[in-house]
């Protein structure tokens, strides 16, 4: 934590604001494996409350590689440090999303489901997303995401944890070969009718498509 | 319990902290000590991405506590890390709020506990998290997501230019930027209908 990072703290808690803290752990930095990485996870989201004043904490576990949150081992990570800290606090905890695939592809639709459905079955009380295409793209994210990541958390939300690892195991298997080729996408002002603001017809077939295939895999959607 | 910290008690926590260098803090303090909470709390996951055992889930917690009691925490700027005892970083989750108001009127969401897989789902924030958004399409995209049902609270993405200009960091155009935004996300709300979503 850096003098200025203090210093925009000390004006939200002086004004009363709700303070959100983000603070994203590298798989395969300085920590180490997925249980060193999980450990430094719960270790600063326990600093950001107790040192920080912070209301609500924004993880997002990232792979050094990829770039994005959405990793088995990555979600391991969120979901273990989460588990941890809901099993021994009322802390509020918030994950955000970075997938690596494009909007109005199958495969973005479903990064954006295994996160949500870990995130929803690890007690998370807040999701936020997406930025797709790693966020780093510009205009390659759309409010399709957050519909099929709200969604999702409807879906997910009260099944067994059992149940819904089965299920991950399912849809990670599907994306995962993609990593080193992931499929582009579209920009928003590609796959949106400007004029009515709505998904394009080829973007419905797209989200019809990733429904179909999360209810393939167990997914009650 | 002694009484949790605030940010003002951290600030002069670091002010007398002991000295570290940048380089050691990351290469040695860091994984030095993860690996020595793994060992001590005996932290090994299964091939399950959420945890279904409680007891690992327990150990996680007290090796994170633990972790963060012996490392503290580094400041860049003083080149110091602070140091925190486990009473006090309980007192300050003991004194953490367990409920957050997001939003205003009709559209306003409590964020509280939801304890395991509750029934209850999590509060969904859409929006472009941070990415870069093209001026021109700024407020309809964040419309997208306002106008979506299971969206409760907006988060922004970042203006690529203001009036043309590249909003970059540390320029008066990132402050041009900024309050753009904010602006373009009240107005995507109210063409959504829902004035008042928290931002």
């Amino acid at each position: 934590m850096d003098n200025s990072g203090m210093s925009m703290i000390a004006g939200w808690y002086l004004a009363r604001d709700v303070i959100m803290m983000e603070q994203m752990p590298i798989f395969g930095g300085y920590c180490g494996g997925v249980e060193e990485t999980a450990i430094c996870d719960v270790a600063t989201m326990l600093a950001s409350f107790a040192l920080f004043d912070c209301d609500i904490h924004l993880d997002g576990p990232i792979h050094i590689r990829w770039g994005i949150t959405t990793t088995r081992e990555t979600l391991q990570i969120a979901a273990h440090a989460a588990a941890a800290i809901d099993l021994n606090s009322d802390l509020l905890l918030a994950n955000q999303y970075y997938t690596l695939a494009g909007p109005c592809t199958e495969m973005c639709l479903l990064e954006v489901s295994a996160q949500s459905m870990t995130d929803t079955a690890s007690g998370r009380e807040l999701v936020s997303g997406s930025a797709s295409s790693k966020g780093v793209v510009k205009d390659m994210t759309t409010g399709m995401e957050a519909r099929v990541m709200g969604e999702v958390a409807e879906a997910t939300a009260g099944m067994e944890v059992s149940e819904v690892n089965k299920i991950l195991d399912k849809v990670l298997g599907l994306y995962k070969g993609q990593y080193s080729k992931p499929p582009m996408g579209k920009r928003f002002q590609d796959c949106y009718d400007l004029k009515s603001n709505t998904p394009t017809y080829e973007h419905m077939k797209v989200y019809d498509k990733a429904m179909e295939t999360l209810r393939e895999c167990g997914l009650n959607i | 319990m002694p009484r949790s910290l605030n940010v003002f008690d951290s600030f002069d926590r670091f002010s007398v902290g002991k000295k570290v260098r940048e380089d050691t803090w990351d290469y040695v303090t860091i994984p030095k000590n993860a690996l020595a909470m793994k060992e001590k709390y005996d932290i090994s996951f299964g091939p399950e991405v959420i945890p279904e055992d409680d007891d690992l889930s327990d150990r996680l917690f007290k090796a994170g506590l633990e972790m963060l009691a012996i490392s503290g925490f580094y400041n860049p700027n003083l080149g110091k890390a602070l140091s925190v005892t486990e009473d006090e970083i309980l007192a300050g989750v003991e004194n953490a709020p367990r409920k957050v108001k997001l939003g205003r009127g009709r559209e306003r969401v409590s964020c509280k506990p939801r304890r395991g897989n509750s029934r209850r789902k999590p509060i969904i924030q859409g929006g472009p998290t941070g990415a870069p958004v093209s001026e021109g399409i700024f407020p309809q995209m964040m419309e997208s997501y306002a106008q979506e049902r299971v969206v409760d609270t907006l988060v922004s993405g970042v203006l690529n230019t203001v009036s043309g200009r590249p909003s970059t960091t540390n320029t008066p155009w990132e402050i041009q930027a900024t309050l753009a935004e904010i602006k373009y996300v009240r107005e995507a709300c109210d063409r959504a209908g829902r004035r008042g979503m928290g931002i």
